[in-house]
């Protein structure tokens, strides 16, 4: 039985990172746990939802210090007094997400289209060591080139390699309206008409397709925003749709990409104009992809299949294949299934820092295997 | 040290044309643009692919060689000087643009393509590419990816590491990896973001896939002069308070107007302590209204002048008065720093107070010209050599640095640490912090031969004195300006 610490300090952190010998599970609000790799059973479980809050918000510079424990919507909705966000939407924010886990996690949403995901957002970090050395990178500024960009290590780490005590962000102004913009049309269509959509002057934050329809979020001024969302629906034959059916169809996008049944979920991405090969190719593969959303113009897509250990390295091999990567999203109860696809020549480098970093492999093991393979023989 | 089986070796992989041996060759690859730092270089390669590249690592590797790449060499930090008895890897006969896929919006690039080749290969497909450094005519992308470039749009667009999708890298022993992938969603942990930015001393780039934008359907620019810099600096403010994101602001005092304008004669006006220099750029609905929005503001802060543009000619004059401030600075001082701080924005008109405090102090007169939307400085530290100036200057160059950092900032914005400020990495980072970049370091290269003695303070570094700055050549000749 693993043992829960709950620190609300960096310094707790720090000390119970120290104090407890063997290997760790960081844990935030627990809404990725089944994501990648299963993990090793730990000795103990650091639960980080204790360290909460913002520590500063500068309005006026559009920067925010944040605890990793802290629930994204809740951060969001802080910030939104002050008519900012932090410019990503994943799904799972919802269902009380932390900022920190979602960072580890590398999720992003609809919107990483026009802002990227949270590596291109966050600015400056805190990061607490296996062995308890306490290190920050980057900065409270924007621009800032100083030193390595330490935080990038962690953005997709799953809990190895070292634990995210904080974050600094770099904000943005919430706009005044947003706008969705829906148009039927079938997978294989999708190609064609998102590109339509980027080559025209509507500047779409998000396009995706998802049961049946391609949806294109349109933001900014009052009546700029819809203006410019009419158009668009004008020029590739769709409809503006009313806020209630705009929130229905993303609520239903969202619940998509976070299915949660029997089967597997893969987030995967690969250059869009390989997107509609690859998944005709999982379709085939698999007998058929299920609760499908695709970024056409991103090249990014989530989609659930068979539970089954060998339907699921097909398909990381098919995406690799195609000069993708593609990472397990939901491994059903008791499912021994890959995390992800055939380990790149970079993942020596990845060995040699983790190494590094947590020679013992006291953080999040198992998570990132077999990329950084579980030591053989005794735990830590 | 280099003998003779070493350079046969070399030239067996490379060619006679691919090695360089003879001192006035090598003496060419002895600075980069921060002129004042100097090492002249046991040997210099010029590989033209990716393969020989991994090949020359491998020999270095064999013969235990530190080694240096080296894109253009207008890095402003010393970055690119060679090391003592190491190799210069020269990147500039890797120039071919692989591809430009218009369908995915992308360019996929050897490191010697220099920045601006890239928009203009894009721009017949109405697409280009946005982080654009001043010295973007002549500077590589394999630098740009090294150092993390900005360039006076990056406010809203961002910088490299935003743009950068994937890229090839020759590590220390002579692998090669793939960092990055075909969209911005990567299984594990992200390397390429962390090789972004590092200086040169993780591996080297040998291919580049960056993302293209599209045009924007509207570009309005205006020259507003300003009653005093705190005015010019409560209009950036309150731009930021009403949720605009201009594409470019940029500032200028008294002293840079000066300078510029006796050497373009862009029309600024030379009297006013201040003007900004705003971009918007966007549907074209949106910026017409903000562009209203915002000279509203500019006129309640007392703007003195209004100067908009309308033709792409104008805007490029305008642009230009502002562009060729740093060599301009050249007509009213013998000589000059350029310094490269950041302060969070709010804290400019603090900063800005506190350098000419700190100038009259020292004695000598500073010139601004920055990127106020994001708080990046260039205070340019005005001195003579002549006159034995230059350690007083040097030193209140560094000072102001590290009052940056004082202020809540960083030493540097985007010209990178480099040898220039590794011994002030300490003001900004504690021992703990600096440990862990290097235990990075030491995992891509256990030996330390990519680029040592860069970026970390080591005592033998920070023991020496640097020269005085000179101009780049290339600064000098006009074909670049510094930003
Ligand atoms: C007049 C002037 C104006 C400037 N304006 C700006 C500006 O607006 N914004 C800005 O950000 N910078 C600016 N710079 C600085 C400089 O142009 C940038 O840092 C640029 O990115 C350097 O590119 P380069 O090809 O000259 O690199 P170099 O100077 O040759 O090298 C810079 C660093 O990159 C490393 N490096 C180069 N190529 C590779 C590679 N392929 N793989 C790994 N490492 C590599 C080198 O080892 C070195 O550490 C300016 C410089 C000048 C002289």
């Amino acid at each position: 039985m693993s043992e829960t610490v709950t620190p609300t300090t960096v310094d707790d952190l720090r000390d119970a990172v120290l104090d407890r010998p063997g290997t760790i599970r960081v844990a935030g609000a627990g809404t990725a746990a089944d994501w990648a790799g299963t993990p090793a059973p730990a000795d103990s479980v650091l639960d980080l939802t204790g360290l909460s809050g913002i520590v500063t918000h500068n309005p006026g510079d559009m920067t925010v210090e944040v605890r990793a424990g802290t629930p994204f919507a809740q951060l969001q909705s802080e910030l939104g007094e002050h008519h900012q966000r932090v410019a990503v939407d994943p799904a799972r924010a919802a269902e009380g997400a932390t900022l920190g886990g979602l960072f580890a996690t590398a999720d992003s949403g609809p919107r990483a289209l026009q802002y990227g995901s949270l590596r291109d957002l966050v600015i400056g970090a805190t990061i607490v060591l296996a062995d308890g050395t306490v290190a920050r990178s980057g900065g409270h500024v924007i621009k800032n080139v100083a030193g390595y960009d330490l935080t990038k290590v962690l953005h997709g780490a799953h809990g190895t390699l070292g634990v995210v005590a904080g974050l600094v962000l770099r904000l943005h102004p919430t706009p005044q309206a947003t706008a969705t913009v829906a148009v039927a049309c079938d997978r294989g269509a999708s190609a064609d008409l998102a590109r339509r959509i980027a080559d025209s002057p509507a500047e779409a934050v998000a396009v995706q397709w998802h049961a049946g329809r391609l949806l294109a979020v349109v933001e900014g001024s009052e009546s700029g925003a819809e203006a410019r969302a009419r158009r668009l629906a004008e020029s590739v034959g769709g409809e503006l749709l009313a806020p209630d059916d705009a929130t229905a169809a993303w609520d239903a996008h969202a619940a998509s990409v976070r299915h949660r049944g029997e089967r597997a979920v893969l987030r995967f991405g690969v250059i869009p104009s390989a997107l509609t090969g690859v998944l005709d190719g999982l379709d085939a593969d698999t007998g058929g992809l299920d609760e499908v959303t695709t970024s056409p113009r991103t090249g990014v897509a989530t989609v659930s299949v068979p539970a089954d250990a060998d339907v699921v390295a097909a398909a990381h091999r098919r995406i690799a294949e195609a000069g993708g990567t593609s990472t397990l999203r939901q491994r059903p109860a008791g499912a021994e299934l890959p995390a992800l696809g055939p380990a790149p020549a970079a993942a020596t480098v990845l060995r040699a820092v983790a190494a590094s970093l947590d020679p013992d492999q006291r953080l999040g093991r198992g998570r990132l295997a077999p990329w950084i393979p579980q030591p053989t023989g005794v735990s830590a | 040290m280099v003998d003779a089986a070493m350079v046969r070796e070399f030239t067996d992989l490379l060619s006679e044309n691919g090695v360089i041996t003879d001192e006035v060759g090598l003496r060419s690859y002895e600075c980069d643009g921060l002129t004042g730092f100097r090492q002249v270089p046991a040997l210099v390669v010029l590989p033209r692919d990716a393969q020989e590249v991994a090949g020359a690592v491998r020999l270095c590797a064999k013969y235990g060689m530190p080694f240096v790449a080296r894109g253009a060499g207008t890095g402003l930090s010393g970055g690119a000087m060679p090391v003592a008895d190491g190799v210069v890897i020269s990147l500039q006969k890797l120039r071919r643009i692989l591809e430009i896929d218009v369908e995915n919006r992308r360019a996929v690039l050897e490191p010697g393509v220099y920045n601006l080749e890239i928009s203009k290969a894009a721009a017949p497909y109405g697409l280009y590419y946005a982080p654009d450094p001043s010295s973007q005519q002549v500077c590589t992308i394999g630098g740009n990816v090294a150092e993390n470039s900005g360039g006076a749009h990056c406010l809203k667009y961002g910088f490299t590491t935003n743009h950068v999708l994937e890229m090839e890298v020759v590590l220390a022993d002579g692998s090669v990896v793939t960092l990055g992938g075909p969209t911005g969603e990567q299984a594990g942990p992200d390397l390429r973001g962390l090789f972004i930015g590092s200086e040169g001393t993780l591996g080297v780039c040998t291919k580049v896939t960056v993302r293209l934008l599209q045009t924007p359907e509207t570009v309005r620019t205006v020259l507003a002069d300003f009653p005093s810099i705190e005015a010019a600096g409560d209009t950036v403010g309150d731009i930021v308070d009403a949720a605009i994101i201009p594409a470019a602001v940029e500032m200028m005092d008294s002293l840079a107007m000066e300078a510029s304008e006796a050497a373009t004669g862009a029309g600024l006006t030379v009297e006013s302590p201040a003007a900004l220099i705003i971009e918007l750029d966007g549907p074209a609905d949106e910026v017409e209204a903000e562009f209203e929005h915002l000279t509203a503001i500019c006129e309640r802060h007392g703007a003195t002048r209004l100067h908009v543009p309308t033709e792409a000619e104008e805007r490029q004059k305008v642009w230009k008065g502002r562009k060729a401030a740093f060599a301009a600075v050249g007509r009213i001082s013998p000589d000059y720093i350029v310094q490269d701080g950041v302060v969070p924005r709010t804290r400019l008109a603090e900063v800005l107070t506190r350098i000419a405090e700190m100038g009259r102090d020292a004695g000598l007169r500073v010139a601004n010209v920055f990127h106020a939307g994001d708080g990046n400085l260039h205070p340019l530290v005005l001195y003579s050599e002549a006159a034995g100036e230059h350690d007083v200057a040097e030193k209140l160059s560094t000072d102001i640095a590290e009052l940056c950092v004082e202020l809540g900032g960083s030493l540097s914005g985007e010209h990178g640490i480099g040898t220039d400020k590794a011994c002030s990495m300490p003001a900004m980072f504690s021992e703990d912090d600096l440990g862990v970049m290097h235990r990075v370091r030491l995992a891509f290269d256990p030996d330390s031969r990519c680029n040592p003695g860069k970026l970390f303070p080591t005592p033998r570094l920070c023991g020496e004195r640097p020269g005085k700055y000179q101009p780049h050549p290339l600064e000098e000749a006009g074909v670049i300006e510094r930003l």
